[in-house]
């Protein structure tokens, strides 16, 4: 496949990245590799039970001084992420376990060593006193009267119920078609290599609380420990250094984080927590967690005539900072339509507590759950009225000509074909030849099945957006600085972060596009609140829209000031000079940025009278046109095998194709699709933070939780599509979790496609060898009873 | 705590070890090498990887007291290394990373592929990284690095190298070392 990508080093070149070589050579700087002068190390003692009043917690004696409680936090505020939408339970999320415990791996006890290894042994010697309570585990059975409650005071275990209540009852009544179906999606654990880290010590010269965390948000971790600490923001940096992978999971205030901020105020010494991996699969599990009922109503051809809908989201204890118990049904109600046109919709969400970790947004954020219910749901209509599943997939897109479309949901979808992705996904697959083959049969008595999934993806959600969603943290105009160094270089200061999705890199093409620069003398600088302008950071697919709209219109700014100093020392008018290959041209020659820059900052007698006193260095916000996001979109391909002894389903190859706009730099969009993808293969087959009914996890390493490999991850091919979108700067979407959002459903659909001879389905995730067999099972105990 | 002499990357080193200290954290913790990462302590993520007398071995499952005597070479210690240089050079152009936390095992577990297999086709390439997880970049890069660099470089050049020989790492294994580094979980040479 010829590699897509344009010539030069500004947007759209295939541009190798600039943060490769630290990383190649093990010189990364992640927070577990920072060394200080009297580091001590932290290890929290954690409930072993899912549910219990704490009785008594107690320090070993000639220890007390080293293990800290709740009662110990003194004037540590819990976390609380208030909502604005209506009827909302906001639930008080404590730093240490207060009360009660509410889940297996919730924080009890601070344990202090000179290493791990002595704190660990500290929290060993700790002594719990817990009264257990019933745990209520699963979410449909903490809807019923008279399950345990989570929080006492609430009545029952629900933080939201929330409601579109479109007119459904007619369609109801005069559907030719029906189909039912339930879902299921398992909790995961996003698991990224790195796990979370925290470092904390007290500056005196500035007299800051500084806090160094693997974190994607930055700005909004020093909001939210001001917050609980009690501290002015001015007190308190925050640094991110390199982050090993965030996902999500790095994107709210862990109370690990306040707990170690907390204790280097108190003792004036630096202290770190690093997560293993044990405890980042348990209290870490915390994603994806969904239950669809589905009922949708169709024409005899599978055109979508209505869809009504029950999303259950299993939340777990508490609810994050700032991004709320809420965040997820929000979505999910919103974005079940997904691609298609829906004439009718009616949708029911209940974020539900239970005694698990507390829900996070995990890459795709409820869209992978709604895209499976959506997807699967597209596929039983096709089987139901006999046609062909991508046949009826396509006629029920929303056609290009269409576009811009409001959806019944109020999405904007602002550009793009989706049709004309599924249309080449379906030739790039060779559908054709695979169905051929599927008509031919298999030696080895598999069976093969192909499976397609459309999906948008609204990346880089509107101030309004987010407002909608009640959060408490809602971002605005995203600002950039640029300036030019006294020898002609550029930094970048951004407050987003680069979490390995490469900022580095895009950002300096962004900027080398406008002023020219070669990218190799661009610095971008960002993971320090004391260094960089305010931004929420690094979620939502909204940093290259956001952090790039930034960067290119603060450029710009700059461009006209360099111009303006060019065109003086050229003796020339600003109108007649241009920028170009790291030079301003005029009509009778030319001068390098760097004699302009050294003209600014060190021959200023040779300035213009005029000249502009921003000098070169600007800071420019930026929001896009429009308040309704930028909405990339992609059809995922997936062929399997699946063997009906076994169970077993071995991906034959994929294919994505996916439009997210303006593409900055294909490699690095394959590199966020191709990853998202294998992690999109996770849900679907392989990953489950399984729990038992006294809720403890049963998934507590990485033999229990499986992690795709490189023989579980198939060669993935792409394809691009690239329709700018006509509301942000240079038509840039985000791309950074769609790759995520299509596989399970994608996979499903071929499994049920290989499995469609034996009448069984499935429905739910992972599609392990034993809910294979189980469907096989089923479907043959069905037909025997028929 | 129990004194012992190694070699890390070349040079001799002397330290004293608690006798539960796990290589890894040795490294990182007091030679300040923290190029080899711990993503599990589990032994399954690869993420530790390094060469223990010149066979891939997981940093977390060998305990440092174990390694007196032994050689081992960490991501550090490759400078001068055509055939590494070469691993990185396709690793960047191939987008084998993205936050780079696997990088250092990967590398390690690449580059002792490479010599040991220089024939290995895309199904065997991923067969022998399947002990190294990635999070980030669905392995397409990372597989299409080590095909390039198989396609481009001549097999005698992944050979161990005549000094490579001569290094202590190249030593024909003592009976008691074949059983501790079995008991570490060492890959046996293919």
């Amino acid at each position: 496949m010829q590699a897509h990508g344009k010539p030069g080093t500004g947007i759209g070149a295939r541009l190798r990245r600039k943060e490769d070589a630290r990383f190649l050579a093990g010189k990364g700087n992640y927070v577990s590799d920072i060394a200080m002068p009297g580091l001590m190390d932290v290890a929290f003692l954690r409930s072993p039970v899912a549910h219990a009043r704490i009785r008594a917690v107690t320090a070993p004696a000639g220890a007390e001084d080293r293990v800290f409680r709740a009662e110990d936090l003194g004037g540590v505020k819990p976390m609380q992420a208030q909502s604005g939408i209506p009827g909302y339970r906001a639930s008080d999320y404590p730093i240490l376990a207060t009360g009660k415990v509410r889940f297996v791996g919730e924080a009890l006890a601070m344990c202090l060593g000179r290493n791990r290894a002595e704190a660990e042994d500290l929290a060993g010697e700790v002594t719990l006193d817990l009264e257990e309570l019933p745990p209520v585990v699963d979410m449909l059975a903490a809807r019923r009267a008279g399950a345990p409650l989570v929080h006492e005071h609430w009545g029952d275990n629900l933080f939201l119920t929330t409601a579109v209540d479109g007119r459904i009852d007619e369609v109801a009544r005069t559907a030719p078609v029906v189909v039912k179906r339930e879902y299921r999606m398992a909790r995961q654990c996003m698991s990224p290599l790195e796990g979370k880290g925290v470092l904390a010590y007290w500056d005196d010269r500035h007299g800051q609380l500084v806090v160094v965390t693997s974190t994607q948000v930055p700005h909004i971790i020093r909001t939210g420990l001001a917050e609980c600490l009690g501290l002015e923001q001015r007190l308190i940096r925050v640094i991110a250094p390199d982050v090993g992978g965030g996902f999500g999971y790095k994107c709210v205030l862990q109370p690990e984080e306040v707990a170690v901020a907390w204790l280097a105020m108190k003792r004036r010494h630096p202290v770190r927590w690093i997560e293993d991996r044990r405890e980042h699969l348990t209290a870490g599990a915390n994603a994806r967690q969904h239950h669809y009922l589905v009922t949708a109503y169709a024409d005899r051809r599978g055109k979508l005539l209505g869809l009504d809908a029950e999303v259950s989201v299993d939340v777990g204890a508490y609810s994050v900072w700032p991004f709320t118990a809420c965040l997820e049904a929000a979505q999910a109600g919103g974005n079940l339509p997904g691609p298609y046109v829906v004439p009718a919709y009616r949708c029911k969400t209940y974020s539900i507590a239970t005694n698990k970790p507390p829900f996070c947004p995990y890459r795709g954020v409820a869209r992978p759950g709604v895209c499976f219910a959506i997807e699967l749901t597209i596929d039983a209509i096709a089987r139901a009225v006999g046609r062909e599943p991508a046949e009826v997939r396509a006629e029920n897109l929303v056609p290009a000509s269409a576009m811009p479309y409001n959806n019944i949901t109020n999405k904007h979808y602002d550009s793009g074909d989706y049709p004309k992705s599924l249309r080449m996904a379906m030739e790039a697959i060779d559908f054709a030849g695979i169905r051929a083959r599927q008509r031919r049969g298999e030696a080895d008595g598999r069976r093969i099945g192909i499976g397609f999934s459309t999906y948008t993806e609204q990346s880089a959600h509107g101030t309004k957006v987010f407002a909608s969603w009640g959060i408490p943290i809602v971002p605005g105009y995203e600002q950039a600085t640029v300036r030019l160094t006294p020898d002609g270089g550029l930094e970048i200061r951004v407050g987003t972060q680069s979490i390995g999705q490469g900022l580095e890199t895009t950002l300096a093409q962004v900027a080398s596009e406008i002023l020219t620069i070669d990218p190799a003398r661009i610095n971008v600088v960002h993971g320090d609140t004391a260094l960089t302008p305010y931004s929420t950071g690094a979620y939502a697919s909204r940093s290259m829209v956001m952090a790039g709209g930034a960067v290119s219109r603060s450029s710009t700014v700059l461009a006209g000031r360099i111009a303006r100093i060019g065109a003086h020392l050229m003796q020339c008018r600003t109108e007649e000079v241009r920028l170009a290959e790291g030079r301003v041209f005029g009509p009778a020659g030319d001068v390098s940025l760097e004699e302009i820059a050294k003209v600014w900052y060190l021959r200023p007698d040779q300035l213009p009278e005029d000249v502009d006193l921003g000098g070169l260095e600007a800071t420019v916000g930026y929001r896009p046109k429009v308040d309704t996001g930028a909405f990339s979109y992609a059809t995922h391909a997936a062929v399997v095998a699946v063997d009906p002894e076994t169970g077993v389903t071995q991906i034959l190859d994929y294919v994505i194709v996916e439009d997210c706009g303006t593409l900055v730099n294909p490699m690095i969009v394959e590199g966020q699709a191709f990853g998202g993808a294998a992690q999109g293969i996770g849900t679907a087959l392989y990953e489950e933070s399984s729990y038992d009914e006294a809720g403890q996890p049963l998934a507590s390493t990485l033999i229990d939780y499986l992690l795709p490999g490189t023989t579980e991850v198939p060669a993935m091919r792409m394809q691009h599509i690239e329709t700018p979108s006509p509301y942000t700067e240079h038509g840039i979407k985000g791309v950074g979790e769609g790759g995520a959002i299509a596989p399970p459903a994608a996979i499903v659909n071929a499994i049920n496609d290989a499995l469609a001879p034996l009448g069984a389905e499935l429905g739910e995730t992972p599609a392990t060898p034993r809910r294979v067999l189980a469907a096989i099972l089923a479907a043959s105990e069905r037909q025997a009873a028929e | 705590m129990i004194p012992i002499t190694l070699t890390v990357n070349g040079r001799r080193v002397e330290a004293t070890v608690e006798p539960r200290t796990h290589l890894a954290d040795f490294l990182r913790e007091q030679q300040r090498l923290t190029g080899t990462h711990l993503g599990c302590e589990q032994g399954v993520c690869g993420a530790c990887t390094i060469l223990l007398d010149g066979v891939p071995a997981r940093a977390c499952l060998a305990f440092a007291v174990a390694c007196d005597g032994a050689e081992i070479r960490t991501v550090e210690g490759f400078d001068g290394d055509p055939l590494m240089a070469r691993l990185r050079e396709a690793f960047s152009a191939e987008h084998a990373l993205q936050c780079g936390f696997c990088t250092p095992g990967m590398l390690i577990s690449a580059y002792d592929l490479i010599r040991r297999l220089p024939e290995a086709d895309e199904a065997r390439i991923r067969r022998e990284l399947s002990g190294n997880l990635c999070r980030c970049t669905g392995y397409v890069g990372i597989v299409a690095a080590v095909q390039r660099v198989l396609a481009e470089v001549p097999k005698a050049a992944t050979a161990p190298s005549p000094a490579a020989e001569a290094s202590p790492s190249a030593r024909a294994d003592t009976p008691l070392w074949g059983k501790i580094k079995t008991a570490l979980g060492a890959k046996p040479k293919a």
